[in-house]
C-alpha cells in the first residue's frame, strides 16, 4: 500500500516550532507532517504531488482553543439579537443591535416573517449591560406583537425577557410564587425571568432550545463555526458524554464523519448515571474513554470543574475589598475541602483537571486543591489548569508556576466587557489587570487565550488582537503593561493551548511528527499591525492534512 | 391546557452544608416513606448515597429503590429533571431535592413552583457541633448563613455532640441569625416522617415502631361550619413553634362556594384557593403536627394551648350559620 505524500506550497509558513520557525513548503504523509522548508528540504521524503492551494496564503498552526461549549454551533439558528456582529457557522454576518429601538425594529422584522401569529419567538443574544439607563420589560416587546409570545434570552443565559402573550400563554401572572419572575410597583410581572427555574415556566419557548442544544445540527455548527476562524481543535468544556452514553455515540458518529471539519476536545462534566457515581468511578470511565473511545480526531483528554459564577454578573467569588459597585453575589459553587477530595481520584489516576474559576477568592480555593492532592501524589506533570484565571495577580501565578499548573485566560473580556469592568465591576486598577498575559509570561506559567463561545464569539486571531492590544470599545487601553507580543499570543492559541490537553506532542506546532493541522490565513499575525490581526481573512484550515474551506462570509 | 388537572406534587427542598445530615435526611425519609412513592433528585456531583439495602436497580441516572421510590441525579439540569418527572409512566407522589453543601435552597426551591409541582417546604440541616464555626468561614460562611435563614424548618443535627450549656447557646445564636425558622433539634437527622410529609400518607398513631424519632403530637380539627377566615389566620400566626407542620382544606365564610388549601412547613403557611366544593364535602378538615419544643419545658402549655385555640375555630357557629345557609 503507498502512502501518498502532498507537498503544500505557502507565501509563507511560521510553524511555531522554535527550532525552525519558517518555510515555504510542507511535507505531509498520512495526515502528519513530515517536514517544513524549502522545496528542496522536504522533497526528499520521496514522490509527491505538490498542492499549490495556498500559493498566497500564509499558514500558521491550527489554532487551538480550549475552553469553547458546543453550544456555539447554534449560533444562527436562533435569531442573534446581541450588541456586537457576529458570525454563524455558515459564513452568515449576523450584524450587532446597538440600541433597544434597534432590538425592537429587529423584532418586528422578524415576526413579520413568521407565519404562524401564536407561534413562540425566541431570541438569543441581548446583553443588558450595555443598555445601563433603560431596563427592558414587557411593555417593549408588547410594542411588538400582543399576541405572538416573545422571549428574549440574555446572553448571560440566567435572565429572559418576555411579553404578555408569553405570560399568558404560561399562566405567569402576580399570583406567581417564583421568587425569579420579577414584579413591578403595581405587583404585576415586568416580563423579566430571572434564572432558568423563572425562565423554564415559559417552557414553549424555553424547550426547543434546550433541545436544540443537545442536537446533530449543533455539533456540525460547532465543528464548521471552527473552520471559519481558524480552528482545528476545539474543546467541549462542560461535556455531558459520561452522563449520557447517546452524546458520545453523537460525537463519535458527528467528529469521525470526515466532512467534520475538526478535532475535538470533551472535558466531561464529573457526573455519571446511576448509583456508582462516585468520582473513583468517573475517573475509571476517563480513563477508559481514553483508551478505548478516543481517535486521531476525537479526545477525552480530563475533567472539568465550575467553582464559581462570573465577575459582570457579579457572582464570581472575591477577596477582599470585593466588587467596585452593585452587589457582591459571589458564590463559591463547591467547598474548598470538598474541592480536594473531588479531585484526588482524577489527580490520582493521572487525569488533567480544568477548573473554571473567575475571582481571585476562586483561584486561591483551586490552587489550594492541587497543592493539597500534589503533597499525597507527586504527578508533577498534571498541568491542571485555571481555566477564565481572569483575576490572577502575581501571588497566584507564582503558586501556580511551583505547582506546575497553567492557566487559560479571558482574553475576550477585554474588549466585550473592558468597558464595564473599570466603570462597574472591579475599578480601575484590578481592571487594568485582567487577563494578565504579560505577568504570567514573567513568571512562565503556560497560559492560553479562550473565548468561552458561545459566550464570546468563537476567534483566537481576535483573542490575539485583545492580548496583543487590550483595547476596549470606548478607546482606553485596559492594562498597557499586561500586553504581549503578537508571537506570544499565537504561542498562547497554539503551543500552550495544547500544552494545557497534554495534545502538544501531537498539536500546536508544524514540525515533523505532529499532525498537518494548519490555519489557512491571508497574512500572518505576526507580521501585519497590531490592531489588524483580528481582520486577517481567514480562508479556513487543514486537519490531518486535509483542506476545510470556509464558507464565503455573507 | 386542556389536560385534567392533576393535583400537584409536592417538593420538599433538603439544604445546608456539606456534612449536616441531609443524606441522612434523605435516607430516613425512604426508609418510612410508608408506601408513599417519592421521588428524591440529587443537585450534587458525586456519590448518590443511598443506603446500599434500599436499592433495587440503576438504570441510567435514576435508582429505583425496592419501595416504588426513585433517585435521580441532576447532572443534566433541574428543569430537566422535573419535566422528566412529569413525563414518567407513573409520576411520583412526591418530590425530595437534596441541594449541594454551598448552594441556596430557596433558589433551588423556585423550580418547585414549576406547573405541576408546589413547593412544600425548605428544610435546611444545621451541624450542632459545627455550624457556627463554618458560619464565620472566609470561604463559605455567607453561604451557610444564608442557607440558615432559608429554612422553613431548620433542623439542628448531631445534637448528640454537643453540651446541653452549648445547645442553650446555640438556640439563641439561631434564633438571632434566623428569626424566622422554627427549629427542631434532631439526632440522626431522625424527624417524625409525618412532620415533613404531612398527614395524608403517614399513620398518625404515636405507637410508632421508633419511638425515639417519633415522639410528636398530632391535632385534627373538623367543623362542617363555615370558619371565619381572619380569626383562622390569626390563630395559625400565634401557633406555638412547636407547631411544624399542618395542612388541610378551609370551609370559609369569606367564601364559601370553594375549598381553601391550607399548607405549613415550619414557619411558612399559605392559604391557597382552590377548587369548587362539592356540596357534600364542605367540610373544614384539619391537621397540625407538634414536636416537644426543647428550648422550653413549656410542651405541656404548647399542648393545651393549641387544644384551646382549635376550640375557639368553632366559636363563630351561631353568626356563620345564617351566611352559610344563605348562599346554599
Ligand atoms: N454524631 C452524629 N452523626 C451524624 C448525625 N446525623 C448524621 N451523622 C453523620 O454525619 C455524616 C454526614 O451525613 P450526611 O447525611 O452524608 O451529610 P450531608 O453532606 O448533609 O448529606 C454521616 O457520616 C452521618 O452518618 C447525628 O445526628 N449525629
Ligand atoms: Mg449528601
Ligand atoms: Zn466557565
Ligand atoms: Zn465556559
Amino acid at each position: 500500500m503507498t502512502h501518498p505524500i502532498t507537498v503544500f506550497v505557502a507565501r509563507k509558513i511560521v510553524t511555531m516550532n522554535p527550532s525552525n520557525p519558517e518555510g515555504t513548503h510542507v511535507a505531509v504523509r498520512d495526515g502528519k507532517v513530515l517536514g517544513v522548508g524549502t522545496l528542496q528540504e522536504v522533497a526528499g521524503w520521496g514522490e509527491y504531488t505538490l498542492d499549490a492551494t495556498f500559493a498566497d496564503k500564509v499558514l500558521v498552526p491550527g489554532m487551538i482553543e480550549v475552553h469553547a461549549h458546543a453550544m456555539e454551533g447554534l449560533t444562527g439558528l436562533f435569531s442573534y439579537q446581541g450588541y456586537f456582529d457576529r458570525m454563524a457557522p455558515d459564513g452568515r454576518r449576523l450584524p450587532g443591535l446597538r440600541s433597544i429601538d434597534a432590538v425592537l425594529a429587529d423584532l418586528r422584522r422578524i415576526d413579520a416573517t413568521m407565519a404562524d401569529p401564536t407561534e413562540p419567538l425566541l431570541t438569543v443574544g441581548f446583553d443588558p449591560i450595555y443598555f445601563p439607563g433603560e431596563r427592558l420589560h414587557k411593555g417593549h416587546l408588547d410594542s411588538v406583537s400582543s399576541t405572538r409570545p416573545i422571549f428574549l434570552l440574555h446572553a448571560s443565559s440566567h435572565l429572559g425577557t418576555v411579553n404578555s402573550a408569553m405570560l399568558a400563554r404560561h399562566d405567569i401572572t402576580r399570583d406567581c410564587l417564583t421568587i425569579g419572575v420579577a414584579k413591578g410597583d403595581d405587583g404585576e410581572p415586568t416580563g423579566e425571568l430571572q434564572e432558568m427555574s423563572a425562565m423554564a415556566l415559559a417552557q414553549s419557548a424555553l424547550v426547543p432550545f434546550m433541545k436544540a442544544a443537545t442536537g446533530e445540527e449543533c455539533l456540525w455548527g460547532f465543528g464548521r463555526m471552527a473552520r471559519q476562524v481558524g480552528v482545528t481543535c476545539v474543546t467541549d468544556l462542560a461535556s455531558q458524554v459520561l452522563l449520557n452514553p447517546a452524546a458520545l455515540g453523537r460525537w463519535q458518529r458527528i467528529v469521525n464523519d470526515p466532512e467534520f471539519p475538526s478535532r475535538v476536545a470533551l472535558y466531561s462534566l464529573p457526573a455519571m448515571p446511576g448509583a456508582s457515581a462516585d468520582f473513583g468511578s468517573v475517573a475509571a470511565a476517563i480513563k477508559r474513554m481514553q483508551a478505548e473511545e478516543a481517535t486521531e480526531k476525537l479526545r477525552f483528554p480530563g475533567v472539568k470543574f465550575v467553582l464559581d459564577g462570573s465577575i459582570q454578573g457579579w457572582t464570581a467569588a472575591m477577596n477582599w475589598p470585593g466588587y467596585y459597585t452593585g452587589s457582591d453575589h459571589g458564590q463559591l459553587l463547591t467547598i474548598p475541602e470538598q474541592l480536594v477530595d473531588w479531585l484526588r481520584p482524577f489527580h490520582d489516576a493521572g487525569i488533567n483537571v480544568h477548573m473554571h474559576c473567575n475571582g481571585e477568592a476562586t483561584i486561591d480555593v483551586a490552587i489550594d486543591a492541587v497543592e493539597a492532592v500534589l503533597k499525597d501524589v507527586a504527578w508533577l506533570d498534571h498541568r491542571h489548569t485555571v481555566q477564565h484565571s481572569q483575576l490572577t495577580n502575581q501571588a497566584h501565578f507564582r503558586r501556580m508556576k511551583a505547582l506546575g499548573m497553567c492557566a487559560n485566560l479571558f482574553a475576550n473580556h477585554i474588549w466585550y466587557w473592558g468597558d464595564q469592568h473599570y466603570e462597574l465591576t472591579v475599578g480601575p486598577e484590578r481592571a487594568n489587570r485582567m487577563e494578565p498575559c504579560a505577568t504570567a509570561k514573567r513568571v512562565g506559567v503556560p497560559f492560553s487565550l479562550h473565548s468561552d463561545a458561545n459566550v464570546t464569539p468563537l476567534g483566537p486571531l481576535h483573542l490575539m488582537w485583545c492580548a496583543v492590544n487590550r483595547t476596549t470599545p470606548s478607546g482606553r487601553v485596559l492594562g498597557e503593561q499586561e500586553k504581549i507580543t503578537a508571537y506570544d499570543a499565537l504561542w498562547a492559541v497554539t503551543q500552550d493551548a495544547a500544552y494545557q490537553m497534554h495534545l502538544d506532542g501531537e498539536l500546536g506546532s508544524i514540525e515533523c511528527g505532529k499532525y498537518a493541522d494548519f490555519a489557512v490565513l491571508d497574512a500572518s499575525p505576526l507580521d501585519v499591525a497590531p490592531m489588524a490581526i483580528k481582520d486577517i481573512a481567514v480562508w479556513g484550515t487543514v486537519v490531518g492534512g486535509v483542506a476545510y474551506e470556509a464558507a464565503v462570509t455573507r | 391546557m386542556s389536560e385534567p388537572a392533576q393535583p400537584p406534587i409536592p417538593v420538599t427542598v433538603i439544604g445546608g452544608y456539606l456534612g449536616a445530615g441531609k443524606t441522612t435526611l434523605v435516607n430516613h425519609l425512604l426508609r418510612n416513606a410508608n408506601g408513599l412513592r417519592i421521588a428524591v433528585l440529587v443537585n450534587d456531583f458525586g456519590a448518590l448515597q443511598i443506603d446500599a439495602d434500599l436499592i433495587e436497580a440503576a438504570d441510567g441516572d435514576t435508582i429505583s429503590l425496592a419501595n416504588g421510590c426513585i433517585c435521580c441525579s441532576l447532572a443534566g439540569g433541574l428543569v430537566e429533571a422535573m419535566l422528566g418527572i412529569l413525563d414518567r409512566p407513573q409520576p411520583p407522589e412526591w418530590v425530595v431535592i437534596e441541594t449541594s453543601g454551598v448552594s441556596d435552597p430557596v433558589a433551588a426551591a423556585q423550580y418547585a413552583h414549576l406547573p405541576g409541582f408546589r413547593l412544600d417546604g425548605v428544610i435546611v440541616v444545621a451541624d450542632a457541633e459545627t455550624v457556627r464555626r463554618r458560619s464565620i468561614d472566609r470561604h463559605v460562611g455567607r453561604h451557610v448563613l444564608q442557607q440558615l435563614r432559608g429554612a422553613d424548618l431548620l433542623l439542628l443535627n448531631k445534637t448528640d455532640l454537643i453540651t446541653t450549656d452549648q445547645r442553650n447557646d446555640l438556640r439563641q445564636w439561631l434564633a438571632d441569625i434566623a428569626p424566622d425558622s422554627r427549629v427542631v433539634e434532631t439526632v440522626g437527622a431522625r424527624l417524625p416522617v409525618a412532620a415533613l410529609l404531612g398527614g395524608s400518607h403517614v399513620a398518625f398513631d404515636r405507637q410508632s415502631h421508633d419511638e425515639h424519632f417519633d415522639a410528636h403530637r398530632t391535632w385534627s380539627f373538623s367543623d362542617a361550619h363555615a370558619i371565619d377566615g381572619g380569626r383562622f389566620r390569626a390563630t395559625v400566626a400565634a401557633l406555638p413553634a412547636s407547631i411544624v407542620r399542618g395542612k388541610g382544606v378551609l370551609h370559609l365564610v369569606e367564601q364559601p362556594e370553594v375549598a381553601h388549601v391550607f399548607q405549613l412547613v415550619g414557619a411558612r403557611w399559605s392559604i391557597v384557593r382552590g377548587s369548587p366544593w362539592v356540596p357534600a364535602d364542605r367540610v373544614t378538615r384539619l391537621v397540625l403536627i407538634g414536636l416537644p419544643d426543647h428550648s422550653d419545658h413549656s410542651d405541656h402549655s404548647d399542648v393545651e394551648a393549641v387544644d384551646r385555640m382549635l376550640q375557639e375555630l368553632h366559636v363563630d357557629r351561631e353568626r356563620s350559620d345564617p351566611l352559610d345557609e344563605e348562599l346554599v
